[in-house]
């Protein structure tokens, strides 16, 4: 018997992860990603680092775990990744939240199970191989980790955080306090924060008219914020994004109520996170000498 | 007040100055020159737009002229940038000769100047994550044309294969995120996998895979050429295949050409 595995152990790795898959996908259904909010993805971020951190400190002993850091493993990880990727861009898709419309599953790639294992896989690769550099500072490999640990954040935190992100409008009458807002299923959600609108106007400027609306926000922590919130002028609170969204359009600039887009994107700071250090990363590779 | 009619006032001397630079390269000689030359263009063709944003009162970024001129300017700068990095003789040439061809759709094809982006590309992302694009596009397109050389003449040029390599999956890298960054401001995802995005990331994938190939297996050379071949035919993919894809029709953010 060998004594490290190589890029073939790699490849037959990666077809039982497809064929689980295909088998979890025809026994359970597509990926609910729903279900991943908080806190279960939370948890699930919990384990995985937990999990990674355990293989990493039992790699003396474990040959897979020092396996799972090594470009063997990797190689035949990422060629399943942009297979399935590829087949996604092949494939018509169904717009998200549909069921898929072939028998298979491929028609809604991102709940087919085979190619979320996959990803989940190499990422588990990438952050097995982050952990061993880690161990190791130096120059090289504080540019290994900023491509490597880059693409990890950014790829597990946008995945996990994804269905924590929450889109709500809100309309509000001037001169009243509204905390309800409904999303696009038209469900109505109370929110931790509360908006009073003091006016609505349309102000001409020479280029285009401004939409405004001078409000005050409340917060259940007790925090009071007076602002005025135009188009292209969001404004943030706790989390919070506010956006000038729509009015009375039959009333024009007599319009009594002010309709606001409120997002929240929990996650975004990591991913951004992920994002830059992906930037980083890409700007030194092109101009640090090897 | 400066307009259109006095582009070429500019653009000639700066492609003078951008092939003088090239030349002067190709040939090896007179470094210094090769800089002053390469820098003075760009400070002609930059002292246009600079002007062009005076007079119109809001940076050019709003018609198809405009964002061309940001072509013509940025693609002699990298290519310079890169020339600095690497001394290779023919990049200025490569660059010059791309940026030549936007400047001359400029000039000759007036009519399109006024045309205005629609309002999602009014964006000042617009031209950054294009220009990235057509970088990369331009130095993977060298690195092809060099795999194909050693594959068929047996000449090595594995070096420069791999450098050129490198620099194009840095901008690939670069111009997906700054469309990411991109697409969060101006729709509220970051990432929706449309087709364009669902082959830049398949196409990225494959140049991960030959940088990692080359690492892993640096002795299979042969292999990773022909991989390499692999990656621009899904680079052809994500820049202009997917628009005769059936897969791929109506479905897209990104086909508006």
């Amino acid at each position: 018997m060998k004594k490290t595995w190589g890029m073939t152990e790699g490849a037959i790795v990666c077809c039982g992860i497809v064929a689980g898959g295909m088998l979890l996908q025809l026994l359970a259904g597509p990926v609910q990603w729903d279900a991943m909010a908080w806190p279960l993805n939370v948890v699930v971020l919990a384990m995985m680092l937990v999990g990674m951190t355990l293989m990493h400190l039992c790699r003396g002993r474990v040959r897979l775990f020092r396996w799972m850091a090594t470009l063997q493993a990797g190689i035949p990880a990422m060629l399943t990744c942009a297979m399935l990727t590829i087949l996604m861009g092949v494939t018509r898709q169904t717009p998200s939240g549909h069921v898929p419309t072939d028998p298979i599953g491929i028609t809604s790639m991102l709940s087919f199970w085979p190619f979320v294992l996959s990803y989940v896989w190499l990422m588990l690769l990438v952050g097995m191989v982050c952990l061993t550099r880690l161990g190791h500072p130096s120059w090289r490999n504080l540019l290994f980790l900023v491509n490597h640990l880059g693409i990890f954040i950014a790829l597990v935190c946008g995945t996990l955080g994804n269905a924590d992100m929450q889109r709500l409008f809100m309309t509000v009458e001037e001169g009243t306090t509204e905390w309800r807002a409904v999303d696009s299923r038209h469900r109505v959600h109370e929110l931790p924060v509360a908006i009073e609108l003091h006016d609505f106007a349309i102000i001409e400027s020479p280029t285009m008219p401004v939409y405004a609306s001078d409000v005050t926000v409340y917060t259940k922590k007790g925090l009071v914020v007076r602002d005025t919130i135009k188009v292209n002028k969001p404004l943030a609170v706790r989390g919070w994004k506010i956006y000038q969204y729509s009015y009375d359009e039959a009333k024009g600039k007599e319009s009594r109520i002010s309709v606001f887009e409120l997002v929240r994107d929990p996650w975004l700071p990591y991913v951004y996170l992920g994002i830059f250090m992906m930037l980083a990363g890409a700007v030194l590779n092109w101009l640090v000498r090897r | 007040m400066i307009d259109w009619n006095d582009l070429w006032l500019f653009a000639l001397p700066a492609l003078v100055c951008w092939t003088l630079a090239s030349l002067l390269s190709l040939r090896g000689k007179w470094q210094g020159l090769v800089y002053v030359s390469a820098i003075g263009g760009l400070i002609i063709f930059g002292a246009y737009i600079a002007l062009m944003w005076i007079s119109l009162g809001h940076p050019p970024l709003r018609t198809m002229g405009e964002t061309r001129l940001w072509y013509s300017f940025f693609l002699p700068l990298v290519g310079l940038i890169t020339y600095a990095r690497w001394h290779y003789r023919w990049i200025l040439l490569f660059s010059t000769m791309l940026s030549t061809v936007f400047v001359c759709v400029n000039l000759f094809k007036p009519e399109i100047h006024s045309r205005t982006l629609m309002p999602a590309l009014q964006s000042p992302w617009f031209a950054p994550h294009v220009i990235v694009y057509m970088f990369a596009y331009a130095t993977t397109g060298a690195a092809t044309l060099m795999a194909l050389w050693q594959l068929l003449r047996k000449q090595d040029h594995l070096t420069a294969i791999d450098n050129l390599t490198r620099v194009g999956l840095s901008f690939l890298t670069i111009g997906m995120l700054f469309g990411a960054l991109w697409a969060k401001e101006a729709w509220g995802t970051y990432w929706s996998w449309d087709p364009k995005e669902t082959w830049a990331a398949g196409t990225w994938l494959c140049y991960l895979i030959y940088m990692h190939l080359r690492s892993s297996r640096p002795r299979s050379i042969r292999s990773a050429l022909l991989w390499l071949l692999v990656c621009f035919v899904c680079l052809q993919m994500c820049w202009w295949g997917i628009n005769y894809l059936p897969s791929a029709q109506g479905m897209s953010a990104h086909t508006y050409n």
